[in-house]
């Protein structure tokens, strides 16, 4: 038998067709009917168009992608022979945008689709407007991100060499102040403590010190068995080096290194998204994946108990806002703004023709951009999105992330719940 | 340079398309303020729809005080540029804005605008408002998901037929057969869909450079064969809101237009509402000064970029650009990118996506000169900076010709 679900209130729509047996899901299989064609768009334009139009692949991750697409054509160069020096002041600033980029997405995610669903699932009526939760928060840390980026959605102050912006202090401390009541929100709101023993927190055994409505979804999660569902192939994987994130790959706990160029892209038959893979094998990516790569001890400790559970991949995401508001703090802090914003390239000095990667950690995983230039313009274009990992069909030997974390389940609405835990962005995934 | 300096910027600015006309007269002011009157009045007779928030209670819960929503109204009654004496008006429509039916629709788009809109941007009361509306049908606020979500849209669709105003996020691709992009269960196509919806709909406002140009899907080679929604519906009034993303103050703006008299506002060339789209970014730029001066940045990083000179030599395209962000700016009036010395890409005009992109500063831009022909280089022409400035006036004077019939068109709104 098989039923088909729209899932709606994700970045886009998708649409899961279920095949059940004996009461239980086996297999799903995941449809966009959505295509732009971006990839196929970049092709013979001028290089450093792609950071005009590669953000505009997504509302919502637009910046990682600005990232991806500058450290390409900075790639480009270096592997041209002429390396750009970027100033520490020019990269603590696109990190903390990053950051504050990551921090919206997280919240949006949590209180409009994780808590309005995990309610409605279990039929909880909560009365709360938690939109308007997202949007206080979301609108206060993009506004500190819109200091030193102009705007969200779709800024584009990031440029080969650095960034176009010069900040004063006046407007260090006016990111700073946002940034202290997006704090100050997280510990009233969502964990219910302050962020500095919020941080202490290192073992499973403590997190019932966790109050607000973090510690509400996780007593709820927890009551309800969903630290033992949602399960998939436990293996982790992440390439950006940025933020505090390290690149590595996580197979049974053990970490080890990996390397951009052996990610390959493959189309999948009948659908406008394609699968990816590393040496052949799919793995997870986004926030459970780094804090496993980068061994953040409350998540090992959760991990230990309650291996890749829904309830450990939706706290690992969560538990990303505390690491990433107490990151962007250290760095507004060491900012040295006498340092040059922007290294000189000379606008007379084409993009070479060379191959450039650029390698971000988005919201929801590692995003890749390669560019290939050829007599000064693109030849060749490649986004690869984090919501590919989590979502490829699979092959014989195994299901994709996600699917294998929905087989199983009883209902459509169980899996579609596990479904959206992976934070899916369709328009990302299909471009 | 060809043209003396002063005979230049004096022609800039006495140039007719470049000037909105903000005081029409006693008469008109008295006149429209009567029928102002009549339609709020007429409008408090009827119910809210939908259980949306109550608007008072709402600003209240917010921690809005009532000052601070009268200095909102008369900021907004000044950018729809109506007289300071419509401002009790423009608060009362807000206060309304829950009696008018809005639907909402994305098709091929990065839900940007949404996110724009609903989340993360635009000023506190005007981000209240847009709770307060009467959003029939909105994916991404609405409750309800799934066949489920179609149904309420249906309803609202035959219960509003010709009142609601449809709002339309995304281009529409028209390549095979309109298969690059469905919606909903039935896998219906984005061109069926909006043709279904824009039928009953009272006006469409495309929202964002997507739903009006055709946006980045319609970049060279426009693989989907993506369109704007002005070109595939027809026998509508249609308002364009464009900028990616759209500024949510301008929806705002035509949202309480709408409420407040009953008709579209006054359109440009491309459907574009004056009160936004009247003058360029360049008109009130920040760096204007340094323009006049003849002081650039000429490459960032430089002395210039420290001294927040004028970005028109890294390619700013605010002298081609028509929109209000260098006053409206974004994220709550944080910042707009000029202020972060990365210069306006122009994103609210046509054709962006390929003739404006990234650092191409003007004068290297193959652009047409105001008498026609072919497109050849600013350089090309000989033309110095500031009356390369005016060639964006003179484009724009050129396509306006046409405005006057849309602007009789509005009143029947």
């Amino acid at each position: 038998m098989i039923v088909k679900k729209l899932i709606e209130k994700i970045e886009g729509e998708a649409e899961l067709d279920f095949s059940f047996s004996e009461g239980r899901i086996e297999d799903v299989r995941i449809n966009f009917g959505f295509y732009r064609g971006i990839e196929e768009i970049l092709v013979g334009k001028a290089p450093r168009d792609a950071l005009v139009i590669t953000p505009r692949v997504c509302g919502i991750c637009n910046h990682a992608h600005l990232i991806a697409a500058v450290r390409a054509i900075e790639n480009g160069y270096e592997n041209a022979g002429t390396p750009i020096e970027i100033s520490n002041k020019a990269k603590s600033i696109r990190e903390f945008t990053l950051a504050c980029e990551l921090i919206q997405n997280h919240t949006k995610w949590f209180y409009m689709t994780i808590l309005p669903q995990l309610e409605k699932l279990l039929g909880i009526q909560s009365g709360e407007n938690h939109a308007l939760k997202a949007s206080y928060l979301s609108s206060t840390i993009t506004k500190a991100l819109a200091i030193f980026a102009g705007q969200w959605p779709h800024s584009s102050y990031a440029v080969p060499g650095g960034v176009a912006c010069d900040p004063t202090y006046v407007d260090v401390m006016q990111a700073e102040s946002l940034l202290d009541e997006s704090i100050r929100f997280f510990e009233q709101m969502i964990a219910g403590l302050p962020l500095e023993e919020y941080l202490e927190i290192e073992s499973a055994s403590s997190l019932h010190r966790i109050g607000g409505d973090l510690g509400n979804v996780l007593h709820q999660m927890g009551v309800n068995g969903m630290s033992q569902m949602g399960y998939s192939h436990d293996r982790f994987i992440a390439f950006g080096e940025c933020l505090f994130f390290k690149p590595g790959k996580s197979l049974a706990t053990t970490v080890s290194n990996v390397d951009a160029r052996y990610v390959e892209e493959a189309r999948q038959e009948g659908s406008t998204a394609k699968a990816v893979s590393y040496k052949q094998r799919l793995y997870e990516v986004g926030p459970l994946a780094r804090a496993m790569v980068g061994k953040e001890p409350i998540i090992k400790s959760l991990h230990k108990r309650y291996k890749d559970s829904l309830l450990t991949r939706v706290f690992a995401r969560i538990h990303e806002i505390a690491l990433l508001l107490a990151y962007n703090k250290k760095l507004l802090r060491n900012l040295t703004l006498d340092e040059p914003s922007c290294t000189i390239i000379g606008h007379d000095i084409k993009v070479p023709d060379a191959t450039g990667t650029g390698v971000v950690e988005a919201a929801r995983g590692s995003l890749i951009h390669r560019t290939t230039i050829t007599e000064g313009v693109i030849e060749k274009y490649e986004i690869i999105v984090p919501t590919q990992w989590n979502l490829s069909h699979g092959n014989e030997e195994e299901k994709g992330v996600a699917v294998e974390a929905m087989v199983g389940s009883a209902t459509t609405e169980e899996a579609s719940f596990i479904f959206r835990t992976f934070d899916v962005c369709s328009v990302c995934t299909t471009q | 340079m060809g043209m003396d300096r002063q005979e230049s910027v004096k022609s800039l600015f006495t140039a007719q398309s470049a000037k909105v006309d903000t005081n029409k007269g006693d008469s008109y002011y008295e006149n429209l303020y009567a029928q102002c009157r009549a339609r709020l009045d007429d409008l408090k007779k009827l119910a809210p729809l939908n259980n949306r928030m109550d608007f008072r209670q709402s600003i209240e819960e917010e921690g809005v005080d009532r000052r601070d929503f009268l200095k909102w109204a008369s900021a907004t009654t000044a950018m729809l540029m109506l007289p300071a004496s419509f401002t009790p008006l423009v608060a009362e429509a807000a206060v309304l804005m829950n009696r008018l039916p809005v639907i909402w629709i994305e098709l091929q788009d990065c839900a940007g605008n949404t996110e724009a809109l609903i989340r993360s941007d635009g000023p506190k009361i005007d981000e209240i408002i847009l709770d307060i509306i009467s959003l029939e049908f909105n994916e991404t606020l609405m409750a309800a998901s799934g066949h489920q979500a179609e149904k309420q849209l249906e309803d609202a669709v035959e219960h509003f037929k010709g009142k609601y105003l449809l709002f339309v996020e995304g281009s529409v691709p028209l390549g095979i057969d309109g298969y690059y992009g469905t919606i909903g269960a039935e896998g219906e196509t984005f061109i069926d869909h909006l043709q279904r919806l824009a039928k009953d709909a009272a006006a469409v406002v495309a929202v964002g450079s997507c739903a009006t140009f055709g946006g980045i899907p319609a970049a060279a080679p426009n693989p989907t064969d993506a369109k704007g929604v002005m070109e595939v519906v027809k026998g509508k009034p249609i308002i364009n809101i464009p900028a990616c993303p759209a500024n949510p103050s301008n929806m705002v703006g035509v949202i309480l237009h709408y409420v407040l008299t009953g008709s579209i506002p006054e359109l440009d060339s491309l459907l574009r509402p004056k009160f936004a789209f009247g003058y360029r970014i360049h008109d009130n730029c920040e760096r204007r000064a340094h323009f006049d001066a003849g002081e650039f940045v000429e490459e960032w990083g430089d002395a210039g970029a420290k001294n927040n000179f004028c970005l028109y030599k890294v390619g700013c395209k605010g002298p081609m650009t028509f929109n209000n962000c260098s006053i409206i700016r974004y994220n709550e009036g944080v910042n707009w990118p000029v202020g972060v010395g990365r210069g306006c890409i122009g994103c609210s005009e046509p054709d962006f996506w390929d003739k404006y992109a990234y650092e191409r500063p003007m004068a290297d831009a193959n652009i047409k000169a105001p008498t026609g022909g072919v497109e050849k280089t600013v350089d090309e022409f000989g033309l110095g900076l500031l009356t390369a400035a005016g060639i964006g006036i003179a484009i724009h004077a050129a396509a306006s010709v046409a405005a006057g019939k849309k602007e009789s068109e509005k009143e029947n709104a």
